[in-house]
């Protein structure tokens, strides 16, 4: 087969690069940063933008291995207790043993990556649906992460993981690294998903496990993937969330991020029933939802109408992809 | 379909059981002590929330009091989540047990006072402490100062540092949180009549997230330039915009009081990114609660002024809203933070 061929059956096969909700995401966020920019004269400021890109890298970051699980028709309730456990345990180390900044990050990594591999196992092997096991995790590693903390919360975080943090040490040229750490994650994804083999398993999963198992994809294999990579990936967005927070760290570590890191990846144009997905459009669905609450601060608007937005924002993206599923089934 | 559905519903319930068996633990520290004659009172305190150092440090005084009293058996349990139907559950738990004396700091007042009516029918003597009920039929409410007392010395606190000018605004947790609420409305009105040239240029509300917290006051910081001061009005948002701030890098330049605990805020005492934390002595005020639990149970009278401890010579009540006071707001510092250990 000549290259030409080759490449013009790739192009066949292969959805385009960016999907039409990614281009409507990027149109929404650019028109939103230019009205704020007109409204609030300071938006556009480093000092805004800053650390607005900082505070969206946890949520994109856990929502590039949610949009692989969601992809396979599973979905992770669980990472907000997963997180929970991460950033207690962490913090402890740091606190305690006086660890590194690498130390730290294998630390966290490694306890995310065990958690995931309990939900993928339950999940791949147990057979019963990933909702269901994952909301039976999400509560016993919040018990878990309870206990760790004890009957306190954890004082005097030192500074270590400010690497990753909000300050003038978390930034190489102006460029936040944990912004900088999830786009390239992000990135390395979306060729992973769109241009391998491995990759596309997930969306023939998510399509028809039954078929894809025919067509010789290792199903089973493929989905304990899915949650391990949600661990390890929640593992490293703990050390964010520790980094962005206070010296101290209380029991509300973590909670609701689920339902942040899902509206992320919904918003994002992942559809919720398998099948469909794309990374790129998970990390301008977090980045929408942080313009917005920013935004909605900085504007002087009342707190709880970030809630009423983002909402709308849920509400619409999945009413797009079922819109266009419906047109997809009439063609 | 059937056997996975089975499998299903047994895995749920049984990480439902292992769950509400592991937060119902009871954690019952009684200190009792007393002769072996005289009858020992059940004191029991419903926190809003269990194992956040502010409510322990209530336990850890609760327990001095029961040994120091020599007649009552501290009882303490709380949700692990400050959840009005969790904590309403145990609240029952200790109706169905019959404590002589019953104490409350609610999530939620309203739906409270119900329970509370209930505990009052099975013959329990009721009270709430640290957050009111008071449409309810409580006893006594065990006040750890008033919201005149905190919204005053927080204003006072941060208006010092700004040089009794300019703006500033608050970052709130809970949104229908009744005392914050209240003293947001105190710091409103004793700003505008004590420092006509400052002002409060916003009200955020960050609920308990602390990175929430933080990027808001960030975003304050940006919105209003010229912004000199930021209160933190919660234990999560007072260290969150100290950090806010130094992240910034405008130590010097934005000024930080919250409602913090100390060991959480000495960091940012230190570092100057806070200029103050506003609280009162928490485990006195858990001392205070039993002293008074003891005295409603026992159905003595509460006196106008009571000796309760060496460190509470003198604590007021207030007959007719059936309030003891602790007593002022404590402003804690740089140079006093040492003293606490929670």
């Amino acid at each position: 087969m000549t290259a030409v061929a080759q490449a013009r059956i790739r192009k066949r096969v292969l959805p385009s690069p960016v999907t039409g909700q990614e281009v409507v995401l990027a149109g929404v966020i650019a028109a939103l940063w230019a009205a704020l920019a007109v409204g609030t004269p300071a938006f556009l400021t480093a000092g805004s933008v800053q650390p607005l890109l900082v505070a969206t890298a946890p949520v994109a970051l856990v929502g590039v291995g949610m949009t692989i699980v969601i992809i396979t028709g599973g979905i992770d309730v669980s990472v907000g207790g997963a997180i929970m456990v991460c950033s207690v345990l962490t913090a402890k180390a740091l606190v305690g043993a006086d660890v590194g900044l690498g130390a730290a990050v294998l630390l966290s990594v490694a306890a995310g990556g065990v958690l995931g591999l309990v939900n993928g196992v339950l999940i791949a092997y147990g057979r019963v649906h990933a909702i269901i096991i994952t909301f039976g995790t999400a509560n016993l590693f919040m018990f878990l992460g309870l206990r760790i903390f004890g009957s306190g919360t954890v004082n005097g975080i030192p500074g270590t993981l400010a690497f990753f943090g909000r300050g003038p040490d978390g930034r190489t040229l102006g460029i936040p690294h944990a912004f900088l750490i999830t786009l390239l994650i992000t990135a390395a994804a979306w060729w992973w998903l769109r241009h391998t083999a491995g990759g596309r398993h997930f969306f023939a999963i998510g399509g028809d496990a039954q078929a894809a198992r025919l067509a010789g994809v290792r199903v089973q294999r493929r989905v304990l993937l899915a949650y391990v990579l949600t661990g390890l990936l929640v593992g490293l967005a703990s050390c964010f969330v520790i980094a962005q927070g206070t010296s101290t760290l209380d029991q509300s570590v973590g909670s609701g991020k689920e339902l942040a890191v899902i509206a992320a990846v919904v918003i994002g144009g992942t559809s919720i029933m398998g099948g469909r997905g794309s990374v790129l459009g998970t990390l301008l669905g977090a980045l929408l939802v942080q313009t917005v609450v920013s935004g909605v601060t900085q504007l002087g608007w009342r707190s709880q109408l970030s809630d009423l937005f983002v909402g709308i924002f849920i509400i619409v993206a999945v009413g797009a992809d079922l819109l266009r599923a419906r047109a997809r089934r009439n063609r | 379909m059937r056997p996975r559905f089975a499998a299903a519903v047994a895995l749920t319930t049984t990480a439902a059981i292992a769950l509400t068996g592991c937060t119902k633990k009871n954690e019952t520290d009684s200190g009792v002590t007393g002769d072996a004659g005289s009858k020992t009172y059940k004191v029991a305190f419903v926190p809003k929330l269990q194992g956040v150092p502010y409510f322990e440090a209530m336990n850890a005084g609760g327990k001095e009091a029961a040994k120091a009293l020599g007649n009552v058996e501290w009882l303490y349990q709380g949700p692990t989540q400050a959840d009005a139907a969790a904590q309403a559950d145990i609240v029952r738990s200790y109706i169905q047990q019959k404590v002589d004396a019953l104490i409350v700091a609610p999530n939620d007042p309203d739906s409270m006072a119900p329970l509370l009516q209930q505990a009052k029918d099975a013959g329990i003597h009721v009270a709430t402490a640290d957050t009111d009920a008071p449409n309810s039929v409580r006893e006594v409410f065990v006040n750890q100062a008033t919201a005149q007392g905190i919204g005053e010395g927080l204003t006072d606190a941060l208006l010092k540092e700004m040089g009794g000018k300019g703006k500033y605004a608050i970052v709130s947790c809970g949104q229908t949180a009744e005392n914050l609420n209240a003293w947001i409305k105190v710091q409103q009105e004793y700003t505008k009549s004590k420092y006509p040239d400052a002002q409060i240029v916003d009200v955020v509300y960050a609920g308990e997230d602390q990175a929430k917290a933080t990027q808001m006051a960030t975003d304050l910081m940006n919105a209003h330039p010229d912004l000199t001061g930021l209160v933190g009005e919660c234990t999560s948002s007072a260290p969150g915009v100290a950090q806010a701030v130094k992240d910034a890098g405008k130590i010097g330049k934005v000024f930080t009081v919250g409602l913090g605990t100390p060991q959480s805020m000495k960091p940012y005492l230190r570092d100057k990114s806070s200029s103050a934390a506003i609280l009162w002595d928490v485990e006195n005020l858990g001392y205070l609660t039993a002293w008074a639990g003891a005295q409603i149970a026992q159905g003595k009278t509460i006196e106008a002024t009571n000796n309760v401890s060496g460190e509470l010579p003198a604590v007021t009540y207030d007959a007719s809203s059936k309030m003891l006071l602790l007593g002022p707001a404590l402003a804690i510092t740089d140079q006093n933070v040492d003293q606490f250990d929670y």
